[in-house]
């Protein structure tokens, strides 16, 4: 009896449609993505015009045009630099939400179970070693992605069990950890302040090569990225439900796992373990949205946000220090992740 | 048993009834099995409940029914074929299952929780349709839950979150629904409340509804069919006043009393001995 678009059973939902294809958007979370994004854009403008030169947001935009006098600073000495602190804190914003909804844990980040650890320590290795800067990136990789193939070997059991997926992985992210401080005492002094930096995370000196390195794995896993935002609607579910409704659980949880430590250990290798953003973004967009589980898209602007932001403090603050945007995402991560704790306790 | 007219609240729908079988089937966990060899099928389109004391196998029997637990050995068929060798999501539109006690998940409203039953229907280019809309529309009037549709599931009363979820398997428009001790942790009144549904889901909508209780009383109350298990074993099955004996209740449970017809609807009724 009705023709066109059927409407949404739950409030604050819309089907939109285009031809064949029907979508279902949630208006608050389209609300909050676009808020996200004008902050993003803003927080960039002042990034690119606060430093040793200040350049008023007028003359950014400007800039940004191809036009004025601060082409220069704003274009290339400043941009490149943005560019992977936003593609970085968007890789951690997906990975932490993905991590979050299929353990159903909010502390579930790729810091937490051990991706950050393992890349530190492969990292830790490369710079004890005559081996040059270029294989600092593909050896944090891989140490990111052995430590996240050890957490899900260790959690597995008859599948990848959620609670046991989190207990493991902080067990495995303090054992390399430990790892890390062995191998920095026994380094000769210069290394380990090398490393220390390393591993707070730090997107200083870094341009496009780097973004590219970044940009390219996550056009690459788009598709699976637009698929995964509603499948993780079911690995919220009780895993028994799920099944019931079909849906083959222990691949789903495994394959956007998998994705999430891919996105994270990509992030790592290029700029180092920057703390608490994975974490933060996705509960920051799940509150803001007011939704069961993290929403991909808003916890990915929410992450290039915070990281942007991050990197803004940690360049000026101590001007003309400059502090590694890791030490800074760890500072204010700290007791926003005691805040999470207190509150969820009843 | 089955009515040829389904009440309009139902959608006016006429349900195939479903035939549910095991043939030589084991199952477990670990190295340990809790069902050897199995042999069992159970009616099309009636209303059976499955009984036995603690561990009996019970729930791992329904559970794999349901394909939420894969056999070590023989097969669960649902008419005739093997349901483990089905496409999960195909099985889904036949066959729905409600687990013991699901875990509510955060911060999700009721219709939302319903409109998740669509999910055998869906692909992530078509998510929505009208026919999606109608069932969960469907659902909440079966289960009168249209009033609280836009309340948060974690805020009701246990009696209401079990019909919600008991809505979310009937959005599943399926011919087979499967419940495992659906009453547990809820009281008399909310206990009744939920068996009258699943009665009324069997009668009118003509759905071939299993499920485990640990009541004997509302299990001879409600079932077409019982099953009785003890030790992975089928001890006895049919109807509950062929069934239900004070020497079942003795052999199977260790339990001594008698057996009388129940007041009301003169179904078998079980009066435990004096405490000593």
């Amino acid at each position: 009896m009705k023709t066109g678009v059927p409407s949404y059973p739950v409030a604050g939902r819309v089907v939109a449609s285009a031809g064949p294809l029907t979508f279902v958007l949630r208006r608050r979370a389209a609300a909050v993505f676009l808020l996200l994004l004008a902050l993003t854009a803003v927080a960039v403008v002042l990034s690119l015009g606060v430093g040793s030169t200040f350049v008023a947001p007028a003359d950014v935009v400007r800039a940004l045009a191809g036009d004025g006098p601060f082409t220069v600073v704003v274009q290339d000495l400043r941009l490149p630099r943005i560019v992977v602190a936003l593609t970085v804190g968007t890789l951690l914003g997906l990975s932490g939400a993905l991590l979050q909804a299929i353990s159903r844990n909010p502390l579930a980040s790729p810091d937490v179970i051990g991706v950050s650890q393992g890349a530190g320590f492969a990292a830790t290795v490369v710079m004890s070693t005559d081996l040059g800067a270029a294989w600092l990136g593909p050896f944090a990789l891989l140490g990111g992605l052995a430590a996240a193939t050890l957490v899900f070997t260790l959690s597995w059991r008859y599948g990848l069990a959620a609670r046991r997926f989190v207990l493991c992985g902080i067990a495995v992210a303090l054992a390399t950890k430990a790892l890390t401080e062995i191998f920095i005492v026994g380094a000769d002094a210069i290394d380990g302040q090398r490393a220390q930096i390393w591993l707070a995370g730090s997107v200083a000196g870094t341009g496009y090569p780097e973004a590219r390195i970044l940009l390219i794995p996550l056009l690459v896993l788009l598709p699976v990225l637009l698929w995964a935002g509603r499948a993780m609607d079911t690995t919220a579910l009780d895993d028994g439900v799920a099944r019931g409704l079909g849906v083959r659980v222990t691949q789903r949880r495994l394959l956007l796992g998998v994705v999430a430590v891919v996105l994270a250990a990509l992030a790592i290798s290029q700029a180092g373990a920057v703390d608490f953003v994975a974490l933060a973004a996705a509960q920051l967009a799940r509150r803001l949205v007011r939704a069961g589980r993290p929403p991909l898209a808003c916890s990915a602007v929410a992450g290039a946000l915070l990281t942007v932001v991050a990197d803004l403090i940690a360049r000026t603050a101590f001007a003309p220090v400059q502090l590694p945007v890791g030490v800074l995402t760890a500072v204010l991560g700290g007791p926003y992740l005691l805040w999470l704790l207190v509150r969820r306790t009843p | 048993m089955t009515t040829e007219h389904p009440s309009p609240a139902d959608g006016g729908e006429s349900r195939a009834p479903v035939r549910l079988a095991a043939r030589d089937l084991s199952v477990g966990y670990g190295n340990r099995l809790i069902i050897e060899g199995l042999d069992l099928e159970l009616p099309a389109g009636a209303f059976t409940v499955v009984i036995g004391p603690n561990a009996c196998g019970k729930s791992t029997l329904l559970r794999t029914l349901a394909r939420l637990l894969t056999p070590r050995g023989g097969a669960a068929l649902i008419d005739g074929t093997d349901l483990h060798a089905q496409p999960t999501r195909e099985l889904a539109r036949r066959l729905s299952v409600l687990p013991q006690s699901p875990v509510t998940p955060e911060g999700v409203t009721v219709a939302d929780l319903v409109a998740r039953g669509r999910q055998p229907y869906q692909r992530w280019f078509r998510q929505w349709g009208s026919e999606d809309s109608a069932a969960v529309e469907r659902a909440l009037a079966l289960t009168g839950l249209a009033d609280v549709r836009d309340q948060s599931v974690e805020a009701l009363s246990g009696g209401q979150r079990q019909r919600v979820w008991i809505a979310m398997t009937l959005a599943q428009d399926t011919d087979a629904l499967l419940l495992d001790e659906p009453t547990t942790y809820l009281d008399l009144a909310h206990q009744v409340e939920v068996l009258d549904l699943l009665r009324r889901l069997n009668r009118d909508g003509g759905r071939t509804v299993i499920a485990v209780l640990h009541d004997l009383n509302q299990a001879c109350r409600y079932a077409d069919h019982l099953v009785v298990m003890k030790d992975g074993r089928v001890v006895d099955q049919g109807a509950p006043d062929k069934v239900m004996s004070a020497e079942t209740l003795a052999d199977v449970f260790g339990l001594g009393g008698v057996v009388v017809p129940c007041p009301v609807t003169g179904a078998p009724m079980v009066v435990p001995d004096a405490p000593a």
